[in-house]
């Protein structure tokens, strides 16, 4: 399944990179989270719990982001399974600066699901995952703004 | 002579106890002690399997044992062939690959069993199963027929050069001399795909060993309890005298059911002997979505060649054929859609090749129809492409072609699913077609009425479908008819009931033989305690196979009782008559003995006998073809579609069935009504949509839509009778009929509504959305 989307963020592109980078950002962000730990160098290990119509579980997976270039695009790369399935994607990230103080995210992706998620959530997965992503982008953004009042 | 019960509307014995709750099912079976099991299934549709913990599962409190593939030792291996393997020839190639207990070293569809749990309840049973850890290395899924066919595709089965499961190629004549007269040649390319069979009972086993009787009793939601008792006891290292297969009431078979060695009927008894214990397991709709067999993918690559007056000069078809991950059912389901394939048309030149392909999906086996329904749907859909090109009427051109009624026994000249000839016995095919254009008023529709709703604006459409089913193979089926002491009649037979009304077809043809009621015959199917030979309940065979086989014994006994009264009433057999469970000298009606005490005097418990003499009034017969019966029908519907919505409205749909002799016309139109449902189904509603990784992603009732009551038309059915001369009774089947013609006369109903546009249909099943997505594609005219 494909996912794209466009968001724009109400702060300058070096502050949005550097919270990206931030593990503790990361699983604030990501809804449904339960830990996030670094492993490596820009690997990630953790939990999140999602619910798809009926059905539920939690995905235990990695995270890891390569392709970096500062501070402007990286890819994210997912793996995860659970007692519900599991899911595998691959993303890229393009930041752009939209002058006074606003960055375009632009985001694309391949996901691939498996398993009871993907034979009886299929039909909705679109529209969680589509949820998911914006509130997590949401929440980035308030804490993008929080970041910059702080200073 | 009382008027005979063959061909009347007896209601169902079976149905106070069906209606009111009484009939028992599979998960009826209540033992104590018993354990359940829940299966670990793969998500992935191919991968290769790493590793398995199972430790956790094996602690979780309740949990009694958990197997794996490891765990069966040597009691490990691939279920048995279901079909005889087809004969080795020259252009016959076919690789035999089994359904594993399971999982061993790799997975090859999602679903597939890979551990077993073992537990006090079902519940437990099923938290367990989330306690096991598994590794695997996904692979890349085999999904597309013609891309798992390409150099460098994955392979499903690794020891394989490639995913080819079988290879055949038939002919008769010459399809290029042909094609070099014709005045017309169209090629087309036919897609058909997969469909669940959906009965409403999903499957279930509980399986029990005595270790004490050192005996195993199975009761298996089977079509085919009999071959399931031989199979078991041969794997289990039983006699098959210490194994006793039940198949109790079932609801609904329609194929997958039959003689499978699924994973799950192969490891539960399996395990009740392991652990001394009862067990049960009964199917989710889930898993049934995943682990049940399914069918009906095809791709076709299709050519006719005609002349200009429309008669078929030649057919030439190659088509793809989807097994599955394994291919223990052989051939049988493309050889039925290459003898289906000339539908009801004298074809002289005819040549076939069909690929079947392993893919990462779960097994193909027969559903409903079994390869039937994709080879009348090519034929139908070139004939009406035809019709369009020749500017003849799409009525006129089948009449054209239909084999005449003095063709008859017809020899196709290629072979059929059981490898013997392809012969129809018996038909007179136009008076059933212009049956089917009388009632549904044809010409009317054509000249008046489809004309004035188009003025209004109405998408109308009407569609006409003459088919063919081959029914009532072989080999052979069996009976025991008995006469008890209280004048009542027990039968057993071997075949397993799934709601078809055995218990009243089967009683009316004893009743007839034997002068008593219907409601005083009562049947045993699917019990291999009560008969132990046989095949099963299958391709449309219950009636004709079965059904001689009753008559056959039942005509036996029928002569024993005329025989034994003679000599009691001291009156010559020519003048007795049974009727009302007494036989009577047929001028002197009080002179008489009821067959109550025949049967007493049958059995006497003292006294001398003449030497040879058998007890009883009790006979075993049996009946096998010399080859099947082809039934033939013709569908007719009009149709009304909402462009904007593109949903249907079946406004007539009309049934005219000629499976020779009719049984009880009440349960041949339950017959047809179900199996147009399905028919229905397969046209507009049901696909199962597998992704490029092969997984199924409407794997419930939320998103695999099959017609409920209010998709369903009345259903108007008629009658013709050609009765089959290879059976004593006449009779063919029709198990399948209200299937097959579906999506056939559907497509040509739709086109002819929306013939504004010039919609050329080559794909089932359709949807709204998809005739959305094609209809939009043309231009309006």
């Amino acid at each position: 399944m494909r996912i794209e989307g466009l968001y724009t963020f109400d702060g300058p592109r070096e502050d949005l990179w550097e919270l990206l980078r931030d593990p503790k950002v990361l699983a604030a962000c990501l809804p449904g989270t339960q830990s996030l730990r670094q492993v490596g160098e820009r690997e990630y290990e953790g939990e999140i719990g999602v619910r798809v119509g009926p059905i539920s579980g939690a995905f235990a997976g990695k995270l890891s982001v390569t392709n970096e270039v500062p501070p402007a695009s990286s890819t994210l790369t997912v793996e995860g399974k659970g007692k519900v399935g599991f899911l595998k994607g691959v993303g890229n990230i393009e930041l752009t600066d939209q002058g006074q103080g606003k960055t375009l995210m632009k985001y694309t992706g391949e996901v691939q699901i498996g398993g009871k998620v993907a034979s009886v959530g299929q039909r909705l997965f679109d529209s969680v995952s589509r949820g998911m992503i914006d509130q997590a982008l949401g929440k980035l953004n308030e804490m993008l703004q929080a970041r910059i009042a702080s200073r | 002579m009382t008027k005979k019960l063959i061909g009347q509307r007896v209601l169902r014995n079976e149905d106070p106890r069906l209606l009111t709750g009484q009939a028992q099912f599979v998960d009826d079976v209540e033992i104590p002690g018993l354990l359940h099991a829940a299966f670990l299934r793969s998500d992935h549709a191919h991968a290769r399997l790493l590793s398995m913990d199972v430790t956790a599962a094996r602690q979780r409190p309740g949990v009694v044992a958990v197997f794996t593939a490891e765990d069966m030792g040597d009691d490990w291996e691939p279920g048995p062939p279901l079909v005889s393997p087809p004969p080795t020839a020259k252009d016959v190639l076919f690789y035999s690959r089994r359904q594993v207990p399971l999982v061993k070293g790799k997975v090859r569809h999602a679903g597939e069993a890979m551990a077993m749990v073992i537990a006090e309840s079902r519940y437990i049973a099923e938290d367990a199963v989330e306690d096991i850890v598994v590794d695997v290395e996904p692979l890349e899924a085999v999904v597309d027929l013609e891309k798992a066919l390409q150099p460098g595709s994955p392979l499903v089965h690794d020891d394989l050069e490639s995913n080819l499961a079988a290879h055949l190629f038939q002919k008769k004549g010459d399809y290029e001399a042909a094609r070099r007269q014709a005045d017309l040649v169209l090629q087309r390319r036919i897609v058909i795909d997969r469909g669940a069979a959906a009965a409403m009972e999903n499957r279930g086993i509980v399986a029990q060993w005595d270790e004490k009787s050192q005996h195993l009793t199975v009761w298996d939601t089977t079509q085919a309890p009999i071959p399931i008792r031989n199979g078991l006891a041969s794997r289990l290292g039983l006699s098959e005298n210490q194994v006793r297969v039940i198949a109790p009431f079932i609801g609904g078979g329609f194929g997958p059911k039959m003689m499978m060695f699924y994973a799950e009927e192969m490891v539960i008894p399996w395990a009740a002997m392991k652990l001394k214990r009862p067990i049960k397991w009964i199917e989710d709709r889930r898993e049934n979505f995943y682990a049940t067999t399914q069918e009906r993918g095809q791709i076709h690559d299709v050519e006719i060649a005609l002349s200009r007056d429309g008669h078929i000069l030649g057919l030439k078809d190659v088509f793809l054929h989807d097994t599955g991950a394994y291919d223990p059912y052989g051939l049988t389901i493309p050889l039925n859609t290459q003898c289906h394939a000339m539908g009801p048309y004298d074809i002289k030149n005819y040549s076939t090749e069909v690929s079947v392909v392993f893919t990462n999906k779960t097994l193909v086996t027969p559903v409903r129809g079994a390869g039937r329904p994709q080879g009348i749907f090519v034929i139908e859909r070139l004939l009406d492409a035809a019709a369009k090109e020749l500017g003849i009427d799409p009525v006129e051109i089948r009449r054209r072609n239909l084999i005449p009624a003095d063709a008859f026994p017809y020899e196709h000249g290629i072979i059929d699913q059981a490898f013997s000839p392809l012969i129809l016995d018996s038909g007179n095919y136009w008076p059933v077609m212009q049956k089917a254009l009388e009632m549904i008023g044809y010409e009317k529709f054509v000249r008046e009425e489809q004309p004035r709703l188009r003025k209004e604006g109405k998408h109308v459409g009407i569609g006409i479908t003459p088919f063919i089913e081959s029914t009532g193979v072989g080999p052979y089926e069996g009976a025991r008819v008995t006469v008890e002491a209280s004048g009542k009649i027990h039968v057993a037979t071997g075949v397993g009931t799934q709601g078809q009304g055995h218990f009243t077809t089967f009683a009316q043809v004893v009743a007839d033989q034997l002068g008593v009621a219907v409601s005083d015959v009562r049947i045993v199917s699917g019990d291999t305690a009560e008969f132990h030979w046989g095949t099963g309940t299958f391709a449309s065979r219950g009636a004709v196979v079965a059904g001689n086989a009753i008559h056959a014994a039942a005509s036996i006994v029928r002569r024993k009782v005329l025989e034994l009264a003679s000599k009691e009433l001291q009156t010559p057999q020519d003048e007795l008559e049974l009727e009302g469970g007494m036989v009577r000298v047929a001028d002197i009606p009080h002179k008489s003995i009821s067959l109550s005490e025949l049967a007493s005097l049958a059995n006497p418990l003292r006294g001398a006998v003449v030497p040879g003499t058998e007890p009883g009034l009790e006979a075993t017969s049996y009946f096998g073809p010399r080859y099947g019966a082809t039934a033939f029908g013709v569908h007719a519907m009009i149709l009304e579609i909402d462009p904007e919505t593109m949903m249907i409205e079946i406004k007539r749909y009309v049934t005219v069935e000629d499976c020779g002799t009719v049984l009880n016309p009440l349960i041949l139109e339950g017959q047809i009504h179900g199996g147009v449902s399905l028919g229905i189904g397969n046209a507009y509603y049901e696909k199962l949509h597998f992704d490029e990784n092969g997984q199924l992603l409407n794997a419930s009732f939320m998103d695999y839509l099959i017609p409920s009551a209010t998709e369903m038309p009345r259903i108007e059915v008629g009658h013709m009778e050609t009765r089959s001369p290879l059976n004593e009774l006449g009779t063919k089947g029709v198990g399948e009929a209200g299937t097959i013609p579906v999506p056939a006369l559907f497509s040509q109903a739709v086109e002819d509504a929306l013939a504004d546009r010039e919609l050329e249909i080559l794909e089932s099943p359709l949807s709204p959305n998809r005739l959305y997505e094609l209809w939009s594609r043309k231009e309006a005219r």
